[in-house]
């Protein structure tokens, strides 16, 4: 699959799963799975795992707070029915699902790429020069500040103005960790900006670079978007029949 | 509009919307703090308003795209209320800024603005994300917040309902946070930076 072309999928499997009820979703489901066993291939277990990890607390707090706290489902709250349990726990299986089916997809279509580099990837996207440069500079100023974060909060530390763990100190002087990562990313703009790029000619060299290499949508790519569209379509189907 | 330093300034502020994350993490804060970069870059790029607007608004969603691409897959969702906050930080929070910048602090109009902007905005930030809460999320984030709903509903409210009051009550602190940080943080930003991204030569 191409990066288009998975933008594309994912954004069609998502407003499907939006709008899906609880088969609709089970049919999203069947086919970010067969997405997942295809095409991302070993790396669907990651996708799965990490899918599950941000999901399952959720899913957990929300059983907690629906079923446990409340025991009745929205719909029940608003037309001022008694309620039941099992109401409100079909709700949070259909909101746990669709978030669980949001999570996965994106991870499932993100690690097809795992074995490219960012910049690759941005670079064979069908986008304006523009979002694509802006893409590029912030991905590489995430790297300068996540290394001004760490090298700051060590100092921090070892300089006793915050803590390890959660503190007082830290609620008050956490601040300063934020002013000292912001300044030395300044400092660090700065001297790209007057001395580094121009030397290198980094910006003028950065736009025929990413140019370059847009890769068009490939068959493999339409057949996903079929599928999709076949699944956006049962969805949609569902819905006009329910409402009518 | 887009000069090479107002892009930079753009991406700087959606890293910083990245980094904060980490920080938080790092210090255990139970706090969000997503929304710093777009406050400041309104600040850096004002008295454009216009201009300050987009720019805010462009590093608000490189940051949500590349937070949630990486990191949270939920925060996309959050697109309006970054539309929302962008709109606030150009239009009303950066008009505050030659009392940020103050010297020496003028700590009571400092205090003032900050407290005023930053529950304006959490009210509004409040009104734009509760559908995406009720409809998504359920009405339950993960966060604390999630009693709030649940003690609302409790009273009877309709879901809806239940989120905005709860979002109305915890949003504006935390915006407030924000707010206040944004203006330290512009405060502390070296002046030969900012002239360069207004496109106005630098004051001494």
């Amino acid at each position: 699959m191409t990066p288009n072309g998975a933008v594309l999928f994912v954004v069609i499997l998502i407003v499907a799963a939006m709008l899906a009820d609880l088969p609709g979703l089970v049919v999203i489901c069947a086919v970010a799975a067969a997405f997942a066993v295809l095409e991302t291939r070993e790396n669907a277990w990651s996708a799965l795992r990490r899918a599950a990890l941000l999901v399952l607390p959720l899913a957990a707090f929300m059983l907690a707070i629906w079923v446990g706290l409340i025991g009745k489902s929205p719909l029940e709250i608003e037309s001022g029915l008694p309620g039941s349990r099992t109401s409100a726990l079909l709700y949070v299986a259909t909101v746990s699902l669709r978030l669980f089916l949001i999570v996965f997809v994106l991870q499932a279509v993100l690690l097809c790429f795992a074995d490219e580099s960012p910049f690759s990837v941005i670079r064979s996207l069908r986008a304006p020069l523009g979002v694509k440069r802006l893409l590029v500079l912030t991905l590489s100023l995430i790297e300068t500040l996540r290394h001004a974060v760490g090298r700051s909060h060590m100092a921090l530390v070892a300089s006793g103005v915050i803590t390890r763990r959660l503190s007082l100190r830290n609620l008050g002087h956490g601040w300063i960790l934020i002013q000292s990562v912001w300044l030395t990313a300044i400092t660090t703009v700065l001297g790209r900006l007057r001395d580094k790029w121009p030397a290198e000619n980094t910006l003028a060299l950065l736009e025929p670079a990413l140019a370059q290499q847009e890769r068009p949508m490939c068959a493999r790519d339409r057949v996903w978007h079929l599928v999709a569209l076949a699944a956006a379509l049962f969805v949609f189907g569902r819905l006009i029949l329910g409402t009518a | 509009m887009f000069t090479t330093p107002r892009l930079i300034a753009i991406a700087l502020c959606a890293a910083l919307n990245f980094a904060v994350g980490a920080v938080v993490y790092l210090v255990k804060l139970p706090i969000y703090m997503e929304s710093i970069g777009t406050i400041l870059c309104a600040m850096l790029i004002f008295p454009d308003r216009w201009a300050a607007f987009v720019c805010a608004l462009i590093a608000g969603l490189a940051s949500v795209a590349v937070i949630g691409l990486l990191v949270n897959p939920f925060l996309p969702w959050f697109s309006l209320t970054v539309l929302a906050i962008a709109l606030i930080s150009a239009f009303v929070t950066a008009t505050g800024d030659g009392v940020y910048r103050a010297r020496p602090p003028q700590l009571l109009a400092f205090v003032v603005r900050v407290v005023l902007f930053g529950v304006l905005t959490g009210v509004v930030a409040a009104i734009v994300s509760a559908p995406v809460v009720a409809y998504l999320f359920g009405g339950v984030t993960g966060s604390g917040s999630a009693f709030l709903v649940a003690f609302f509903l409790k009273t009877g409210e309709t879901l809806m309902r239940s989120v905005l009051w709860s979002g109305l009550t915890a949003d504006p602190i935390d915006k407030v946070l924000q707010v206040l940080i944004a203006a330290l943080l512009f405060r502390a930003t070296p002046a030969e930076f900012i002239a360069m991204v207004r496109g106005v030569p630098a004051k001494a």
